[in-house]
């Protein structure tokens, strides 16, 4: 199910209304409730897939009992050996058989000789790598002993499943998450309030300014033969709006929504756009990936409390594995590769950067530069921009037929949202609408925002871009 | 606990209301900007739903826009002639179109302006039927069960007018500064292939699959025109290239209905007035001015005749 469609819009007050209207009986009814809307919410797109959550779910909650009665170190190992495995299986044959096959297969074709690798016709899950990993979170630190493993089933089945988070993040750890499963919730106005004001803001970003982006950023990207180089620069920065606007108008939407439920989700982004290094940007981009990268990959290869070499490699290999997680194509690997080359550099020869206007705008070139392969088809497709960007700059194509108003209204979203972002920066104790005093300033500002919503936005049930990852 | 319940229910209906009332204000003015457009697609739309009261109506996507001169049809034949083209429509919205014009007039004469992919899928055909919206409420009858098949709730969510108003505003600003003039409905264009480097070629999408809702509107059409005693002329337009693309699955369908209904069929795809004549296309498959007035007087001839 959809964020941005009528049967959400109709599935969650209805489990809204459930929800609290059995707040006063015990606590796992609640719970019940959550784990059955997260099944139904999940089972909307392909109820087949259920299944692999399920057993995820199962295998790592008994591997969780298992490691707090298992006391010999090997047995310890063995169990989180088991759990990574399952885990990191479901994920690698999903996501990636197709594409090592292909790779190897292609690798074989560069060295003269041939190899035909059998590729499946394989449906990649929705959400797979975002709940394997907070999975994977949970029993990794059980395992380290950070971390108490739960009994309560059901709990633990609603942790790994909770809807508003499940298919697209935040990635949660498991010491936030699981234990708001066991805490008594209590429905208060504020936190519902909350929510609902960030549901808002997060459908705005997806709705008016990403799915509006997508519009010209699809044209140019997709056609690449017939464009030239100043729309290649245009549809590039457009693209840096849409999957910012996409993203964090999801994640917005999740932490609002779990808020409607009594939960605290982590913030995932904080106005990554603003950085004044690539470092800094990895701080406010998508955190809850990059701190678990940091966590669970970064830190136990030693981080940077190892001789300085060794610190450079493993800054770049958790930027490289991150940039496959992202997708099963070289593409990706090639960001990932990249944003770890620019931290090296950074590391190397810029570790004091200050803030300042000139380091924000060549950040996000470089970011920009980045997402270039990101959002390329392929990687030759990527280099054919580059090289136009580079040697032809061109007209600027504006659009054909009914897509010709699409990149006004793309600049006016972005616009307006760059303007909220800026102010949010660097005036943050000024004026403020959705802090205002004056309940009806409130109120008229937030339905000024669903207005612009309803009169601008792009109604076509939108997938989100991180569906896919 | 009960307090905040009570001050979720008072706070919700008070914004309810908020929200009510700006979409009442901002709406109606959005409406006030939609409906005062005097060019443009949405005001042609508008023209051809309430005002345009002609003899000969024609209907189709930019290549009815682009080819049809009404004032050459209204010379030869002696008939007041609307062209009802929309830019980037199919089968589905001209059906409705066709319906909501034909509750107000009856002309003696339709013209349909096919496109020979009109059968085949294609998801932004239902998409594009907002075009619809702001209408919907006048004519809802007609407009609920076109916009309804991939639409769910299309009586609530239009219930609001900055829904109904979704996606206008750019285009009543652009063409409010820079009008487009249209002659009746026909929009002419300048540019010449006088070499053309690279022509589109379309048959890759032969094999595509046929809409169930596309082959229904399309019968409707003829049906509601048979009805209402109506003459029906049905008129593929020619490519700058010399594709053939009178066999593709789509077109051999509509050709089908054709037949089974009786309606004549016009097929200018190759025809020899247009068969490499580069300097009457201004791109590859819209004909220039110089192009429309040929076109449009081959037609004429062909309606004298019949």
């Amino acid at each position: 199910m959809l964020f941005n469609s009528i049967d959400f819009a109709i599935f969650l007050p209805i489990v809204f209304g459930l929800y609290w209207a059995i707040a006063k009986k015990k606590i796992i009814f609640q719970n019940i409730l959550l784990l059955v809307a997260s099944y139904i919410f999940y089972g909307w797109w392909d109820s087949r897939f259920l299944s692999l959550i399920l057993f995820s779910s199962l295998v790592d909650f008994y591997i969780g009992k298992s490691l707090l009665t298992t006391r010999n170190i090997k047995k310890r190992k063995i169990l989180l050996f088991i759990s990574i495995i399952v885990n990191l299986g479901f994920l690698g044959f999903f996501k990636y058989y197709n594409f090592f096959v292909d790779s190897f297969s292609n690798a074989f074709t560069i060295f003269g000789s041939s190899i035909t690798g059998r590729g499946l016709d394989i449906i990649l899950p929705v959400g797979i790598s975002f709940y394997t990993f907070q999975t994977l979170s949970y029993t990794i630190d059980v395992y380290k002993r950070k971390l108490q493993p739960t009994t309560n089933i059901i709990g633990f089945f609603a942790f790994v499943s909770f809807f508003p988070q499940l298919v697209a993040g935040p990635i949660e750890r498991a010491s936030n998450l699981l234990p708001q499963f066991f805490t008594k919730r209590k429905f208060s106005y504020v936190n519902v309030s909350m929510g609902v004001k960030l549901m808002i803001w997060g459908f705005f970003l997806k709705i008016v300014v990403a799915d509006r982006a997508a519009i010209y950023v699809n044209a140019i990207y997709n056609n690449i033969e017939n464009h030239e180089g100043l729309s290649f620069i245009a549809a590039t920065i457009m693209f840096a709006f849409q999957i910012y606007g996409d993203f964090a108008g999801y994640s917005l939407i999740a932490i609002g929504t779990a808020k409607l439920f009594g939960f605290n989700l982590m913030t995932n982004f904080k106005r990554p756009y603003f950085s004044s290094s690539v470092s800094e940007f990895w701080t406010r981009w998508h955190i809850s990936l990059s701190t678990w990268f940091r966590d669970y990959l970064y830190i136990p290869l030693g981080g940077n409390r190892v001789g300085k070499l060794r610190w450079l490699f493993n800054l770049f290999i958790t930027f490289l594995i991150s940039g496959l997680w992202h997708g099963a194509n070289w593409t990706f690997v090639v960001w990932g590769a990249l944003n770890g080359i620019y931290l090296i550099i950074e590391v190397l020869f810029f570790s004091k950067k200050s803030k300042n206007f000139f380091n924000i705008i060549l950040t996000f070139v470089l970011i920009n530069f980045a997402w270039i392969f990101f959002r390329a088809n392929t990687i030759s497709d990527a280099l054919y921009i580059i090289n136009i960007m580079t040697t032809k700059l061109g007209t600027l194509y504006i659009g054909v037929g009914p897509d010709k108003t699409a990149p006004i209204y793309s600049l006016l979203a972005i616009s307006f949202l760059f303007l909220v972002e800026l102010k949010r920066e660097f005036f943050d104790a000024t004026f403020s609408i959705s802090r205002n005093r004056n309940e009806y300033l409130r109120m008229f500002g937030y339905a000024i925002l669903i207005f612009c919503i309803l009169y601008l936005g792009v109604f076509g049930d939108g997938q989100f871009i991180y569906f896919q990852f | 606990m009960k307090n905040d319940y009570k001050l979720l229910f008072i706070k919700s209906g008070k914004f309810f209301v908020t929200l009510l009332l700006v979409d009442l204000i901002f709406g109606f003015a959005a409406r006030q900007v939609y409906f005062s457009q005097k060019t443009g697609k949405q005001a042609r739309i508008t023209h051809t739903i309430a005002n345009a009261s002609s003899e000969i109506f024609i209907f189709g996507s930019s290549h009815a826009n682009r080819h049809y001169i009404p004032k050459i049809f209204e010379e030869e034949l002696e008939l007041t002639t609307h062209n009802a083209g929309v830019q980037g429509q199919g089968i589905i919205f001209h059906n409705a179109l066709q319906k909501i014009v034909l509750k107000r007039i009856k002309p003696k004469l339709i013209i349909l302006n096919i496109d020979y992919n009109w059968l085949y899928e294609r998801e932004d055909a239902y998409e594009r039927l907002s075009d619809f919206n702001p209408y919907y409420w006048q004519h809802r009858e007609i407009i609920k069960p076109v916009i309804s098949i991939k639409s769910k709730f299309s009586d609530v969510k239009l219930l609001l007018k900055a829904y109904q108003n979704n996606s206008t505003i750019v285009h009543a600003i652009r063409y409010f500064f820079s009008p487009q003039k249209d002659y009746n409905g026909y929009l002419p264009l300048s540019g010449s292939m006088e070499n053309p480097k690279k022509i589109i070629t379309h048959l890759h999408q032969q094999e595509q699959l046929l809409d169930k809702n596309f082959i229904n509107a399309f019968s409707s059409f003829i049906q509601s025109a048979k009805r209402n005693d109506i003459d029906l002329l049905l008129v593929l337009s020619p490519l700058a290239n010399n594709e053939n693309i009178t066999n593709t699955n789509s077109m051999k369908k509509m050709k089908e209905i054709a037949t089974e209904e009786k309606i004549p069929l016009i097929n200018l795809n190759g025809s020899s007035h247009f068969k490499k004549k580069y300097y009457l296309f201004n791109d590859a498959s819209h004909l220039n001015d110089k192009g429309a007035t040929l076109f449009s007087k081959i037609i004429t001839d062909y309606i004298k005749k019949e």
